[in-house]
């Protein structure tokens, strides 16, 4: 058993032993931060030259095998997961039921499971673990009123159902057409020299892709297919909200650059899905950002801004080039640690405060300095402020964006960056209109608000340097990026 | 001189009545008589089509020996069926189809 | 070493001598015939995995002894031998309700018949012949008219019994009606003579398709494919649980692999009705998938809602044999097989212990039996086809086989179906784990029980992250 299974299995491990009744917090942390340091084993062992890949078939026709291989990809992912996974579990105050433990780690190893397998059976299976935690968590443990929850907690699984449906189809529509003379085969490297030796027509890529398009863009909150997420997000129990919007959420644009693109290049390239691509993100930017600016309440704010940067990343995507999607998975990576930070610190609020709404609280940071800081962090973070990660990201992917094709005339996909860089300014209206209104100001009565225990402070102080890191040294991410080879030649 | 046809014909017809008798009455000691009616329109046509088929100038005896196990398999279901049937009755005292409507939704 | 021609005799002559205990033997404990029919099914399936391959020249005319055969022995076995366990697990309320009121009654039969049952449906998987169709066919379907209606003291389960009487009735009418016309048209009985003369054009297109029509309405009635599967929500429902676990899934595998025998009589290479038989079976699998999944969402029984989802499953097995994908379909079934009976089992455990099978009687199950939720939610979840549980690996595989044939409009219903399915098999999870008000009294699982659930538990997640377990036994 290697470095990567078992990062799959130990939270799955200690999964299964909180579910029997061991003690949930001290399993479920030691899980967390043991995954931690074997996900940065991993990473140097990967700088070595070792891609620890593993491969144990599971069927032979067709072929299946739980196979595992470490690239730059999927080890920013992994680390992605294991970090959330960290802070996650420490937003889990105490007394809560086992559950809570068990749910995130069940999301946690089948997000790492699905960013580590490089077989499509497995990659798409073991996102699908997190369907039933999610549902039962925002169900039972969500907040607002029984009935609300509920509502809500059956329409992301729905949502979701269906477009890990419509994917799966897909998928199997993908591995069908691409079969070698082997026999059918779940093999992405198979799968790739397939498609290298027998490249499909352009219509059929073209299919296939509009169908992983709308499976994956539905559990990334594409527009339209996004209505899901935000109330979702604002419903869900903190550790539930951080992972998935932190993570989970990851996996579609993940399955997208790691299957989608480099299986159907010309699918990604053919004109009709690009232009609805480009409207599509172009709607996550603009709508969604409008809609964000006009939320009243911290959690529904954040949800919302969660869906509207995914659409930066889908534009990076869209481009196709080296330097947009490299830019992408750097983006990926921080808005995970961001949204984590920032849900984690308004799943506080609400325990401490009660209400979230912007017109009932205000100057916080009098009391909470060290939140307000770290409140500061998620902000800048999230508007792509110089020197925290998301910032490196946002760069190379409006680059990477302008300069396709620029020289064909200017086309939508410049339409597109030129948009993006006005949701950016949309984003640093409400986002540091939150800032303002609840840390600053005239301090509203009957809301006190303190700072958290030291556990909690270090795994905030864990994400917020993790920001301040890559922000500071986009190299580390993309060094593990530099022989990823995504882009159609 | 009887023909192949209509054999096939009068078995169709019984066969017919049977089905229709099992859609339309309501009394279900009759629907079981008009099951067992499609049953023999079944058995009918077997034998007419083995008598008509010949094998090196004889009848080809397959299927005349499939009316056998049909037969006993119709007394058997019949067996076991009228005991369910007495049973309904002796719950329900009748044996209207409108007695068993209570399974639905 | 016995053959399994052997193992099928063995085991009638068994059920027989124990409905012959039973009624004679009056001293002897109760459970006696229950354990020994759990022995006998034990050791046919002993037998049967260690079986010799040779049988009597004089059957094999009649009697195919191939992979697809020996898959489905050993399938009937395995479902027997569980359903028995199940119907131990709720042996007093079948008695309970069997017996007129003040009499106590042994119930010896209503274990000695699924062994009858079992020979049965083996019998079924070798039938090469209209003739060794029909007569097992016959024995498991009469069996189960006495087994429905077993426990005639409940009004429910009487009307189930008269029900399924007189549809079952009815289908073997229209089923020996359309053998009547397929020996017309092809003038053979065996599937070997209907395949060839279907392929030559002497023979007359339009008899054949009238008998296949009629041929394939009979059996899509025993497997509960549309628009034949309305008798199947009630008569579950109704039927004592333990035979309603037989039901859906004995009954129906023997079902599908008489099917797949016709089918592929039917389609073989040539055949002047290959199409037409494609195009229904296309069609009956789209409206099976539809009219099993879009009732199931308003269920609010769960013994009617597995109903409906048995509807819905026969829709995704046909539709692979519509594809032609004769492996699928015994690989569906047997990723069916664990989670279902796991299900049923699930539902006589907890009707022993006085929770209904209404929906909302579940709510606060995870705090009663940590135990019994865990297990429903595995089931539940293989059924739905959540990756990494056998259900998965079935729907996957009927999904691959559709869309390498083309035929994506037919993907499409299934992939409303399957979501659909997510939404009522989720929701009795979502009720297990939710909390109740008030004290509730933990629930007591005899250890059979218990081990039977761990062990179909693990069958689920072993089929489905390990799927050569099963497709090994396919070979």
């Amino acid at each position: 058993m290697g470095l990567l299974e078992l990062l799959i299995f130990i939270p799955l491990l200690a999964a299964a032993l909180i579910g029997a009744g061991l003690p949930g917090k001290v399993i479920a942390r030691s899980a967390a931060a043991l995954n931690l340091l074997l996900v940065l084993a991993a990473i140097s062992q990967f700088n070595a030259g070792n891609t620890l890949a593993h491969s144990y078939p599971i069927l032979d026709n067709p072929a299946i095998a739980f196979a595992v291989k470490a690239d730059g990809l999927s080890l920013t992912m992994a680390l992605l997961t294991s970090l959330v996974l960290i802070a996650a579990n420490c937003q889990i105050g105490e007394g809560k039921p086992a559950i809570y433990y068990v749910s995130s780690l069940l999301i946690a190893g089948g997000a790492m499971g699905a960013f580590l397998c490089t077989d499509i059976f497995f990659l798409y299976g073991f996102h699908e673990l997190a369907l039933i935690p999610t549902l039962l968590m925002i169900a039972i443990h969500g907040h607002g009123d029984a009935t609300n929850r509920r509502a809500i907690a059956w329409k992301i699984t729905v949502y979701l159902g269906v477009g890990s449906l419509i994917l799966l189809a897909g998928l199997a529509a993908l591995v069908v057409a691409l079969k070698p003379a082997s026999g059918l085969t779940f093999d992405l490297a198979a799968l790739m020299q397939s498609a290298k030796d027998h490249p499909l027509p352009a219509a059929t890529q073209a299919w296939i892709f509009t169908a992983l398009l709308v499976g994956f863009g539905t559990l990334v909150s594409l527009f339209p297919f996004h209505s899901w997420a935000a109330p979702a997000y604002a419903t869900a129990p903190t550790p539930v909200a951080m992972l998935h919007s932190g993570v989970l959420k990851k996996f579609g644009l993940y399955g997208l650059i790691r299957i989608a693109l480099p299986l159907l290049p010309l699918g990604a390239k053919h004109e009709c899905v690009q232009q609805a691509l480009l409207w599509m993100l172009i709607g996550n930017i603009i709508v969604i950002g409008l809609v964000t600016i006009h939320q009243q309440k911290l959690d529904t704010l954040l949800g919302n801004s969660s869906v509207m940067h995914m659409g930066y990343i889908f534009l990076g995507i869209a481009a196709g080039t080296q330097v947009a999607i490299n830019g992408a998975i750097i983006l990926m990576f921080a808005h995970g640690i961001s949204i984590a930070l920032l849900f984690a610190l308004c799943g506080r609020m609400r325990n401490q405060l009660g209400t979230l709404e912007f017109s009932k609280l205000g100057g916080l940071a009098a009391n909470a300095p060290f939140l307000t800081v770290m409140f500061a962090f998620g902000t800048f973070a999230s508007i792509g402020l110089p020197g925290l990660a998301n910032f490196a990201g946002e760069v190379m992917v409006f680059l990477g964006a302008f300069d396709s094709n620029i020289n064909d005339g200017f086309k939508l996909i410049h339409w597109a960056t030129i948009l993006g860089l006005w949701g950016v300014v949309m984003s640093a209206v409400y986002m540091l209109r939150a800032y303002r209104n609840l840390f600053f100001g005239k301090a509203a009565s009957g809301h006190f608000m303190s700072d958290p225990v030291i556990t909690q402070r270090v795994s905030l102080v864990l994400l917020a340097g993790v920001l301040l890191v890559v922000g500071c040294c986009p190299g580390l991410i993309t060094g593990l990026l530099k022989d990823l080879t995504i882009a159609a030649p | 001189m009887i023909t192949l046809n209509d054999y096939l014909l009068v078995a169709g017809i019984l066969f017919a009545i049977g089905l229709a008798g099992v859609v339309v009455r309501r009394n279900i000691i009759v629907i079981y008589m008009c099951l067992e009616m499609m049953l023999s329109a079944a058995n009918l046509t077997l034998v007419a089509f083995s008598r008509f088929h010949l094998v090196d100038g004889a009848p080809d005896y397959a299927a005349q020996s499939l009316v056998f196990f049909t037969i006993t398999v119709a007394a058997a279901e019949v067996a076991v069926g009228l005991a369910i049937i007495v049973a309904l009755f002796r719950a329900k005292q009748s044996v209207d189809v409108e007695s068993v409507t209570k399974l639905k939704g | 070493m016995m053959s399994s021609f052997s193992i099928e005799i063995f085991l009638a002559v068994v059920g027989v001598l124990l409905i012959a205990l039973d009624a004679f033997a009056t001293e002897l404990n109760r459970k006696v015939v229950p354990w020994a029919a759990i022995g006998a099914t034990g050791l046919a399936l002993i037998l049967m995995l260690t079986r010799s391959a040779d049988i009597p020249a004089w059957i094999t005319p009649f009697y195919a002894t191939d992979s697809l055969a020996v898959f489905y022995k050993v399938f009937a076995l395995v479902t027997t031998l569980i359903v028995l366990i199940i119907a131990l697990e709720g042996d007093f309320i079948t008695a309970y309700f069997s017996s007129s009121e003040g009499v106590k009654t042994r119930i010896g039969e209503f274990y000695a018949l699924p062994l009858i049952v079992c020979a049965g449906m083996m019998w079924m998987a070798s039938a090469k012949d209209l003739v060794a169709l029909f007569v097992p066919l016959e024995l498991v379907t009469v069996s189960f008219y006495v087994l429905v209606a077993f426990t005639r003291r409940s009004a429910m389960s009487l009307e189930a019994g008269v029900k399924y009487l007189i549809l079952g009735a009815l289908s073997t009418g229209v089923l020996v009606f359309g053998i009547a016309w397929v020996y017309g048209a092809t003038g053979s009985l065996s599937f070997e003579g209907i395949a060839a003369a279907a392929s030559k054009p002497t023979t007359n297109a339009m008899a054949l398709m009238l008998g296949a029509a009629l041929l394939l309405a009979g059996l899509g009635f025993k497997v509960g494919a549309a628009p034949f599967q309305i008798w199947i929500p009630d008569v579950y429902q109704g039927a004592p649980t333990p035979v309603t676990a037989f039901l859906s899934v004995g009954s129906k595998a023997a079902g599908f692999v008489v099917l797949t025998r016709a089918v592929q009589a039917f389609t073989g290479d040539g055949s002047q009705i290959a199409t037409q038989v494609g195009n229904a079976l296309l069609s009956a699998a789209a409206l099976t998938i539809l009219l099993g999944s879009l009732p199931a969402i308003f269920q609010t029984n769960v013994k009617r809602l597995m109903a409906y989802s048995s509807i819905s499953h026969a829709g995704f097995m046909v539709l692979a044999l519509a594809c032609g994908a004769t492996g699928t379909v015994a690989f569906y079934m047997g990723t069916y097989l664990p989670a279902t009976l796991l299900g049923f089992l699930l539902l006589v455990v907890l009707r022993t212990q006085g929770v209904g099978d209404e929906l909302k009687d579940l709510a606060g199950l995870s705090k009663r039996s940590p135990l019994l939720a865990f297990a429903l939610a595995v089931a539940f979840a293989s059924m739905a086809g959540l990756p990494l549980t056998a259900g998965f690996m079935g729907k996957l595989l009927v999904f691959m086989a559709a869309i390498s044939k083309a035929h994506y409009g037919v993907v499409a219903l299934a992939v409303v179906g399957a979501a659909a399915g997510f939404y009522y098999y989720f929701r009795p999870i979502l009720t297990a784990y939710s909390p109740v008000e008030g004290e509730s009294t933990k629930l007591q699982v005899s250890p059979v029980a218990r081990v039977t659930i761990a062990v179909l538990i693990v069958g689920v997640v072993a089929v489905g992250v390990y799927p050569k377990l099963l497709q090994s036994v396919l070979k």
